[in-house]
């Protein structure tokens, strides 16, 4: 190579580089990953239990489970599911005996990034009607009537297809809410509060469960996906990745909507607040290119550097005393003497969940 | 004095584990046509007569590793008897295999399931994952968690089953027939279906 050819490859390299969201970066491949999980319900006096979100059992195009195992002093450990949505969980018990129980779950699985090509579609993606009706049903924090619809109807007027609907929602999300960084963990997601204030900010439970609710209201199947950060973003965002193997505090949800022809498509309105935020020096413009990267991106693909735990809504947590609906199982749950601890406070429980990636 | 402690040390390890074994709740026993580390294909069916431990088991996963050598202990109290062991290694290198089996030599088969499809037929979702089959070749008993294989009431199971007759069966026991000993090269195959740094958000 002469050195006139050589400067210009490097340079349109260093280019490329410089661009965000690269392309040449995405991995097309399988990698694998494992996170354990360390778990310690302390203070406790009489029975102990905890439950542990697994990776999502459901082989998809974008993850495939591979198996978990535990060890520590439990009494009884097993995987139990929530009755309506199927969510995974460990479940681990202690006797009141037992002064400090605790348990290390180890979960390894299978990720590949995820594009939806909206050039082709597949007429053969459909979903059934009880589908379509489960998916575009409300939940306790998500109804689909009142101001939901109202504001819905609003956005996704003139909107003919369920694809332009759920881009029309994407964007005035987008548009319209705020990543609030004093919002307690990811959230919870009132979707009926969060409109009403009329100014909406949160974390990603808040704002993708906010577009999940605006889809769903006008007959666009959608839901949450919850899970948890495991690796650095490959496409030069800092804000969308972990800094460290400790990902305790790394929890993020993301959702998907279902278009006939494509099927679930991966879309993340609360990351591109989170880049507009978070991404150094931090407080970027809408009109910043990784700002405009991002949320190009993110309506049809997710870069898999991140585990789905579940789908699931309402979720009652099995044998617990006090058993609450959550709205959502991305949090380890642990509760002693008959009362549920805290899960955003990882001290009341003490847990601490790391991840690396496994080479072949 | 020192067997007596050394018992109880080993008692009080498995205790931790919490894991028994637990007649199988019912369902169709699921196919299992899986190699060797050698390549030589070893199929459930082949093995109608005998007593099967069908184990899932992975390096990484800490309670497999720590039961092997009571798995084996099995084994080797049971020879001569219609008993076998086939331990199924859940999606990983053959040279991390290896590695282990370097340091912890093991007398009985190592089948690779490649891509854990055959783990997610028989429901291996939680590792170890045991599964003791009988002469008739249903699944008979379930555990998910670490065992001590020679202890005194998973032998009675183990007992139990051998003290069955087989299907049809005279020659069964240590006249039964031989696993499967047609190589099929290094690719795994199974068939499958019924007997078959930012804060969070």
């Amino acid at each position: 190579m002469n050195r006139r050819l050589f400067l210009q490859s490097t340079s349109a390299a260093a280019i490329a580089q410089s661009l965000p969201w690269r392309s040449a970066f995405a991995q097309e491949g399988w990698r694998t990953f494992e996170t354990v999980t360390r778990v310690n319900v302390s203070d406790a006096f009489g029975v102990a239990r905890a439950w542990v979100p697994l990776p999502l059992e459901a082989d998809t195009n974008w993850q495939k489970a591979i198996g978990n195992s535990w060890s520590g002093n439990a009494s009884q450990a097993q995987i139990l599911h929530d009755g309506k949505y199927g969510v995974a969980m460990l479940y681990a018990e202690w006797p009141a005996r037992e002064a400090n129980p605790h348990i290390e779950v180890t979960s390894r699985f299978m990720t590949r990034d995820r594009a939806v090509d909206f050039a082709r579609p597949d007429s053969a993606l459909d979903l059934s009607a009880a589908d379509r009706k489960f998916f575009t049903a409300p939940t306790e924090l998500i109804p689909t009537d009142g101001i939901v619809r109202k504001t819905a109807l609003q956005i996704t007027k003139g909107a003919k297809t369920d694809v332009d609907k759920a881009r029309a929602i994407y964007e005035w999300v987008v548009d319209n809410t705020f990543r609030d960084p004093k919002t307690r963990g990811c959230g919870v997601g009132d979707v009926k509060s969060l409109l009403e204030s009329g100014n909406p900010g949160g974390k990603c439970a808040d704002l993708n469960a906010l577009y999940v609710g605006l889809a769903r209201a006008v007959g666009v199947p959608a839901r949450d996906v919850y899970g948890i950060r495991v690796a650095p973003s490959n496409h030069g965002y800092k804000s969308l990745g972990t800094g460290s193997p400790n990902v305790t505090k790394a929890q993020h949800c993301r959702a998907e909507f279902f278009a006939r022809g494509f099927g679930w498509v991966p879309v993340d309105p609360a990351d591109v607040r989170k880049v507009v935020l978070e991404e150094p020096p931090g407080n970027l413009a809408v009109k910043d290119e990784k700002v405009i990267a991002a949320r190009k991106r993110l309506f049809g693909s997710w870069e898999m550097n991140w585990l789905a735990y579940n789908m699931g809504h309402d979720v009652k947590l099995p044998h617990a005393s006090k058993a609450p609906r959550l709205p959502f199982l991305m949090y380890i749950n642990a509760e002693a003497d008959g009362e549920l601890r805290d899960q955003l406070e990882p001290d009341s429980v003490k847990y601490a969940i790391t991840a690396r990636e496994i080479s072949a | 004095m020192l067997r007596l402690v050394a018992a109880l040390l080993l008692a009080a390890s498995f205790a931790a584990s919490a894991a028994e074994l637990k007649p199988w709740p019912g369902g169709p026993t699921p196919a299992l046509e899986l190699d060797d580390m050698a390549g030589q294909t070893h199929r459930l069916a082949d093995y109608r007569g005998k007593v099967v431990l069908v184990n899932f088991w992975a390096t990484w996963c800490e309670p497999c590793r720590a039961e092997m050598p009571s798995m084996d202990g099995l084994r080797r109290s049971l020879q001569g008897k219609p008993f076998e062991v086939l331990a199924v290694n859940l999606a990983e290198p053959l040279s991390r295999i290896e590695n282990f089996l370097g340091a912890v030599p093991l007398g009985f088969p190592l089948l690779r399931d490649r891509d854990g499809a055959v783990a997610k037929l028989w429901k291996a979702r939680l590792l170890p994952a045991s599964f003791l089959v009988g002469r008739d070749g249903r699944i008979r008993y379930v555990a998910y968690g670490e065992l001590d294989w020679t202890s005194q009431p998973v032998r009675a199971r183990v007992e139990e089953l051998l003290s069955e007759q087989g299907p049809g069966q005279r020659r069964a026991g240590r006249d039964a027939p031989p696993p499967a000993q047609k190589a099929r090269g290094a690719r795994a195959v199974h068939s499958s279906g019924g007997d078959r740094r930012t804060g969070p958000g």
